[in-house]
């Protein structure tokens, strides 16, 4: 292998042009306004070997043949221009290129024509990107590629978001994307140690980048091989521009509400709905024989529901008179909380070096009480030229954030879990005048739950992220149109989760005297791309290009945590102050990926273009047996554009059609899946142990995923419109799956791969010039349909959280309930349609009060079928306005706390929503909401009853801009000066009755449990304004 | 002449590259864990392996608490006041389990995982050093005959329901689990042949323990067992012998006040007390106490979702019963037995074995009683503790001193069935009384049949 590789170099490099010279050409390039353009090149027409570029000011000077009849200048950007040699000076104007077909895009190690591409990928650049006040990326990025479902867990800040590119590729693999910033495959994820995921991409300003390929189909994605089948996101950010050094100077400043609330009950609706529901238990004790009459048991009940009304009213009787009106809801959500950002960046440089150098303060609070999030980067990306052959270079981004986190949506000291405390409880008790719970007094007891006000004052959960990501790169042009690229790169993150709940948390720790928590994550990540690039022309029509390399990452990860209790008093919150160590433990796990990747690519006559590409990848993840994997991808365009018959047509200026076909593979699992392991985790009474911790599967190899793409790109009208259409199927096969297996084993689950999936779908992405001239209103529009259905899981349901289902004939996550019902008219039981099938394939419609006799049915997908976006741009002289909408379709919101707030109080003394005073009240009663009985659990079990349609539409960004004249900023001497207003999820059209539908319940999110929402905050309303300066 | 030297310099990195790529770029080991063909290799290994058997053992899902309560909570009546959101207890309270009851389910998996530990210990037995090798194999068959009569009597009918040999128990697994294969799809064993391994492992492992061992499994705790089980069982005879080998073992002695047999109240980790026969070990690191749970107050570290009923403890206890005591008042009144969330769990109390051989006594009526105590003298040890005179020994007055003394510890739903004592309005022996096999389990080994009812 190694002989072949070096053979195979060698032959390349012999390649070398030699040719006679013997006149001297010279002149300058500018653009249409006299302006130069440096870095353009100039080349003899039929021999683009011999060529040079512009300097500086634009000059070039150029030794070519004496029968030269013609030059080519062309420049990135602009139309390339062919001039006729007269003289020995030529001078030429280029025009910009108008269209975003030509521009230049990049690709997996390199960069292509957009026109060239035969595979399919979004891009989406800076302008699209920049200024919004968002804390990651994804969140700029969301319904502006077609195919790319971003959607956010919930409205805590630097928390999860679940990205899927053309539907989940996997059932318990990870279905997350590979990213890729400047070439590096860099550390993603979830490093939270709490079980909301927050995201290390976080760490990566977005005004730093300069634009984000999403590479969907597999000639596109196969050159990333076994990480592939989820997609590839390329990052690519600013780079230095030759030219005089302008700094920009930006800041944004902006105000955050959540972007709905959610009604409870008020006090005396509480009051109200919790008397009956001890009315409707008692009545229920009767009916069991645990009463003689129902008369006593109403008594005993009532008894018992007006004392706990008092305990719960702070130990008096207001509730009778509904005195206190608590809205928790409210309460949860901060006074306008503030987000700031300011950027200030540098780019310049000559023909030798260029640099870009970006820094970012941000500024953000939460909705949520509590929530904050700080980050400070910068960045420094370099370029020399060594030599006339030579180019290395740096990039360097580094970055702190500080996080300030909230519990996870399932715990007590979730602020918004707040919603389940009693209206009729003070937020002050009126006997020790400390927040409602707070010790010394009744805090074991009231109110209902841990109160999370008192955790907002008496602890903390601080992650901090130091963040590095370096690369070293060197470019040596070997020959004409041979290239040797080698780049090194460390990407380094450590966090620290700090954690301290007070004294007064006790309720909610169970430690009297304080717990810290320190939690140290430690990643580091290397890797190396070495690889040839070569590009040729065959022949006078065919163009060829070719790639050859090979790639090593490394990345490991420690962790250590400690914990400590017994605290001297809350103003010591360091562990060394800590008289009780409860938890000591470090942790370090590893991967690697050696890899060799091809591709060729061949045009013939700027119409026909054909492609092909193989990775091998080899991981330390698998077993000896499977240890590597070749991932080979084709395609095949055709420009119909530039035959003949439409070459003239005054309304079609691009056609293009694409088929591409190949195989990628997905090895998004634990390190050490595949073996046997026994654990030292076993300790017990102050002895060591061991036990079992894994069970083996030696077999275990990649997941793989073949995808057919056929796509169709297009402009018409001199490609005032454009677009671009794509038919895909992806198959994955032997998934990566979390398998079930008899718990008798002593194991719960084994990794193996069994199963089937596919995602076929249609992507269509239109971009249109309505309006040109001094009104100007263009539209971009993406939309998508995924269909994602299982098809083989070997017989296995997986169904964790007994809400959503992976299983065989159905999309991934269905949701597998029991249907509701309604209640029965006659006696307030919630019931349930039995749905059981008899023989001859009859479904029995009966209903009965019995949950457990009801069969489960696949009540919907909570992954949304259709997505789409949408934005319209106007400018009219030195406005500009946009408006982005953007939603989802075709799926539906399980209310996972339904079965606590929507319970008719039958479940507890938790507060309810205010539709549930539509309760059934006496025989006849037709409704929805089951008669109240308390900790009668009616109706609250997981059923349809707590099922919505999740759809919605939603006025994503709302931005509206004023750039000053250069006649203004002559005066004021600067070269820019924009500000602008930008309102973020402004408005939202939804059925869902909750806070928000762009929901998934934190703690709880896999790939199969998705579309839950339990006291999730909604996304912010973010109003801001802000200002652009360029001096 | 440059560009030949980087050409150079090109090709050796491509060769460094090339060459590094040999297998050891792959070659990561992991560090936290050890592969399973290294684990059970030296004495040391077994030994530390069956430490591991008694956290799995321990688990709050197992001995640690939650099937006793859970049992307990199936059987109540008017004792326990709930008032938790968990939705496992309140099915559990209202006697109407689901199939997809995760607590349920958390009962069989652990069950089966400290079998499954057990079972790697028995496996590699011949591993462990001669003097030390009986101890570690009758602690293992402790750990896993006490699992499979936990299992057995949780998750099918009751042993005096019918008849044992042809209902369906749990599956019977005793080699540990190396691969997933065919033979991993255990169907039912009936419930007489899963007692019948209980009994084997117990008595195995009371013929190979050491009589005192620490806070581990002594020949008592396995004796103490056998007396549990032979019990529910019904066969008296066994019962009262195995109780009578523990007292007369003569290392347990009951407390000489009743809240002293329990964790003292607070959150400072405990040792075991002279009663305890055998108790699953808390300590601030390792063991959780299941029972704290939700039986302590908030203020005792627990979710104080299970209340004792104040009217309950007034018609249950008389005024000079010292039990009376055991209780605290917290805004509600809770049990003091769990009132420390690093208290150690006790599985089986001195108390537990004089009552039982005492009900054998009363039962057989042999002509002289097991132990040569008469049921009256072994009913006073226990109450003359709560200070309280004792003058007549009848089956009720046993079984009702087994309600007094008991109370909370996991008894009721046992004792009811075996005595054929409806809970409520509802039969002893019916249906939603046995646990559900866990649906999940279902989905994933198609040879198992589902209970009655479910």
């Amino acid at each position: 292998m190694k002989k072949l590789l070096l053979s195979f170099f060698l032959s390349f490099c012999v390649i070398s042009f030699v040719f006679a010279q013997d006149k001297v050409i010279s002149g300058k390039i500018t653009t249409p306004i006299a302006e130069p353009i440096p870095g353009a090149s100039i080349s003899v027409k039929g021999s683009p070997a011999i060529g040079t570029q512009t300097d500086a000011s634009g000059v070039y000077k150029l030794s070519v043949p004496a029968n030269t009849k013609i030059l080519v200048i062309s420049f990135i950007g602009y139309k390339s221009k062919e001039v006729a040699v007269s003289g020995s000076t030529i001078n030429a104007s280029l025009e910009e290129e108008n269209t975003t077909l030509t521009d230049v895009v990049v690709v997996g190690y390199g960069t292509q024509s957009k026109r060239d591409l035969k595979g399919s990928q979004s891009s989406v650049s800076a302008k699209d990107l920049e200024n919004l006040p968002v804390t990651s990326f994804e969140q700029a990025l969301q319904g502006k590629a077609a195919g790319v479902l971003i959607s956010a867990q919930n409205g805590k800040l630097g928390q999860g978001i679940t990205v899927r590119v053309r539907g989940a590729a996997s059932v318990t693999a990870g279905s997350e994307p590979l990213y890729i910033v400047d070439g590096i495959p860099i550390t993603s994820g979830d490093l939270s140690s709490t079980s909301a995921p927050t995201s290390a991409l976080a760490d990566i300003n977005t005004n730093d980048i300069e634009s984000i390929e999403v590479l969907k189909d597999a000639s596109a994605s196969a050159i990333y091989g076994a990480r592939a089948s989820n997609g590839v996101v390329l990052i690519t950010t600013k780079q230095g521009k030759v030219g005089k050094t302008t700094i920009n100077f930006s800041a944004l400043g902006g105000i955050s509400t959540p972007s709905n609330h959610r009604e409870f009950l008020d006090a005396q609706q509480y009051v109200q709905i919790l008397r009956r529901a001890g009315d409707g238990a008692a009545n229920q004790d009767f009916l069991n024989g645990d009463y003689a009459t129902l008369a006593a048991a109403k008594a005993a009940y009532s008894a018992s529901v007006e004392s706990r009304l008092t305990r719960y009213s702070a130990g008096n009787t207001d509730y009778q008179t509904y005195k206190i009106n608590s809205n928790w809801e409210a309460a949860s959500f901060q006074n306008n909380p503030v987000t700031q950002q300011y950027d200030l960046n540098l780019t310049g440089g000559n023909e030798k070096t260029k640099f870009y150098i970006g820094g970012q303060a941000l500024d953000q609070q939460g909705i949520i009480v509590g929530n904050s999030y700080k980050r400070y980067s910068g960045r420094l990306n370099l370029t020399n030229k060594v030599t006339d052959f030579i180019e290395v270079g740096v990039n360097l981004n580094f970055s702190n954030s500080i996080n300030n986190r909230l519990s996870n949506d399932n715990a007590f000291s979730s602020p918004l879990q707040s919603v389940a405390l009693s209206p009729i409880t003070p937020f002050i008790d009126p006997r020790s005048g400390l927040i409602s719970g707070t010790l010394p007094g009744a805090a074991s007891n009231y109110p209902v739950y841990y109160n999370p006000f008192i955790g907002i004052d008496n602890s903390s959960y601080k992650a901090t992220v130091y963040r590095t990501i370096g690369k070293a790169f060197a470019n040596v042009n070997l020959a004409k149109g041979l290239k040797f690229s080698t780049e090194f790169s460390i990407d380094n993150l450590n966090q620290n989760e700090e954690a301290y709940y007070g004294a007064l948390t006790f309720r909610n720790t169970g430690t009297s005297n304080g717990d810290g928590l320190n939690i140290s994550t430690f990643v580091i990540n290397t890797n190396t791309n070495n690889f040839f690039s070569y590009n040729t022309n065959i022949g006078d029509k065919g163009k060829f290009d070719a790639i050859l390399g090979t790639s090593y990452q490394k990345s490991t990860t420690k962790y250590s945590t400690i914990e400590g209790q017994d605290f001297p008093s809350d103003s010591y919150i360091k562990l060394g102050s800590a008289a009780t160590k409860v938890t000591a433990t470090s942790n370090e796990s590893a991967f690697s990926f050696l890899s060799y990747f091809f591709r060729a690519n061949y045009k013939y006559n700027d119409r026909y273009l054909v492609g092909f590409s193989v990775r091998a990848d080899g991981s330390s993840r698998f077993g000896a047996n499977n240890k590597y994997g070749y991932f080979p991808a084709g395609s095949l365009a055709w420009i119909a554009s530039e035959e003949d018959f439409l070459k003239t047509s005054e309304t079609i200026s691009l056609l293009k059609v694409r088929a591409s076909y190949g195989l990628t593979g997905n090895a998004q699992i634990g390190n050490y899946s595949a073996r046997g392991l026994f654990s030292g985790t076993g300790a017990y009474g102050g002895s060591a142990g061991q036990i079992p911790s894994q069970i083996a599967n030696p077999d275990l190899t990649w997941e793989k995923t073949t995808q057919l793409d056929l796509g169709l790109d297009f402009g018409i009208l001199k490609n005032r419109i454009t677009g671009t259409f794509d038919y895909y199927q992806k198959k994955t096969t032997e998934l990566l799956l979390n398998v079930p297996i008899p718990q008798t084993t002593g194991f719960s689950i084994k990794t193996q791969n069994l199963g089937k999936l596919t995602n076929t779908g249609y992507e269509l992405g239109i971009n249109t010039e309505n309006f040109v001239g001094a009104f100007k209103w263009s539209t971009a529009l993406t939309a998508s349909i995924n269909n994602n259905k299982i098809t083989d899981l070997g017989g296995q349901v997986l169904n964790t959280n007994e809400i959503n289902a992976a299983i065989a004939g159905q999309p991934i996550g269905v949701f597998y309930l029991p249907e509701y019902a309604g209640v029965n008219p006659a006696n307030g039981d919630a019931i349930y349609y039995l749905n059981t099938v008899d023989a001859n394939g009859n479904v029995n419609r009966t209903t009965t009060n019995d949950i457990n006799q009801a069969q489960r049915i696949f009540a919907g997908n909570p992954n949304p079928k259709y997505i789409f976006g949408i934005n319209n741009s106007f400018t009219y002289k030195n406005f500009d306005l946009s408006v982005f909408l953007q939603g989802v379709s075709g799926n539906k919101i399980f209310n996972a706390g339904g079965q606590y707030m929507s319970a008719s109080a039958s479940n507890g003394y938790d507060n309810q929503t205010a539709d549930q005073m539509a309760y059934w009240d006496k025989p006849g009663d037709i409704t929805l909401v089951p008669e109240p009985r308390l900790f009668y659990a009616n109706g609250v079990g997981n059923s349809t009853r707590y099922l919505s349609d999740g759809k919605y539409i939603r006025l994503k960004t709302l931005t509206l801009g004023y750039t000053f004249t250069p006649e203004v900023l002559s005066k004021i001497k600067l070269s820019k000066l924009r500000i602008f207003a930008t309102a973020q999820n402004l408005a939202t059209i939804t059925g869902y009755k909750g806070w928000d539908p762009e929901v998934n319940a934190d703690y709880q999110s896999t790939n199969i449990n998705q579309g839950v929402d339990f006291y999730s905050a909604p996304q912010p309303r973010v109003i801001s304004f802000g200002i652009n300066i360029g001096l | 002449m440059k560009k030949t030297y980087i050409y150079k310099l090109i090709f050796a990195s491509m060769l460094l590259s090339a060459a590094s790529s040999c297998k050891k770029a792959l070659e990561i080991n992991p560090v936290d864990t050890i592969e399973q063909s290294q684990a059970l290799l030296t004495s040391k290994d077994v030994e530390v392996a069956l430490v591991g058997s008694y956290s799995a053992f321990g688990s709050r899902n197992f001995y640690g608490g939650r099937p006793f309560l859970m049992a307990d909570f199936l059987a109540n009546t008017n004792a326990i006041e709930w008032y938790g959101t968990y939705e496992e207890l309140t099915q559990t309270i209202n006697k109407s389990l689901l199939k997809t009851n995760t607590f349920v389910d958390n009962v069989w998996a652990d069950g089966y995982t400290a079998i499954n530990d057990a079972n790697n210990v028995i496996a590699a037995i011949a591993k462990v050093d001669a003097a030390k090798k009986n101890k570690v194999e009758g602690e293992a068959k402790f750990i896993r005959g006490a699992s499979y009569f936990e299992l057995v009597r949780l998750f099918s009918k009751a042993y005096n329901d019918g008849s044992p040999a042809t209902n369906l128990g749990v599956p019977i697994v005793l080699t540990p689990t190396t691969a997933i294969t065919d033979a991993s799809y255990v169907s039912r064993a009936t419930v007489a042949a899963v007692y019948t391994q209980a009994i084997t492992d117990l008595t195995d492992a009371e013929a190979k323990l050491p009589a005192t061992n620490g806070f581990f499994a002594t020949k008592s705790s396995a004796a103490g067992m056998l007396a549990r089980l032979y019990l529910q069982m019904g066969n008296y005879a066994a019962a009262a012998a195995a109780a009578n080998r523990v007292i007369t073992s003569n290392n347990y002695s009951l407390n000489a006040a009743f809240i002293d047999a329990f964790p003292a109240m607070g959150s400072t980790p405990g040792v075991n007390s002279s009663e305890d026969i055998f108790a699953m070990q808390v300590t601030t690191l390792t063991g959780f106490n299941g029972f704290n749970e939700f039986y302590g107050s908030s203020t005792y570290g627990g979710r104080g979702d299970a209340v004792i009923s104040q009217a309950w403890i007034t018609s249950t206890y008389a005024a000079n019963d010292d039990r009376i005591n055991a209780f605290y008042d917290d805004g509600d009144m809770f049990t003091s037995k769990y009132a420390n969330v690093y208290g150690n769990v006790p599985v089986m109390r001195l108390s537990e074995m004089y009552l039982i051989r005492a009900e054998a006594n009363v039962r057989l009526a042999p002509a002289a009683p097991v132990g040569g105590r008469t049921p009256l003298q072994d009913l006073a040890v226990v109450r003359s503790r709560a200070g309280l005179t004792t003058t007549t020994a009848t089956l009720a007055d046993i079984l009702n001193e087994r309600k007094l003394e008991l109370a909370f510890e996991g008894f009721a739903l046992h004792d009811a069935k075996r005595t054929q004592t409806n809970i409520g309005s509802i039969a002893w022996n019916a249906n939603n009384l046995v646990f559900p096999i866990p649906q999940r389990e279902m989905d994933a080994n198609k040879n198992l049949v589902q209970n009655a009812g479910y």
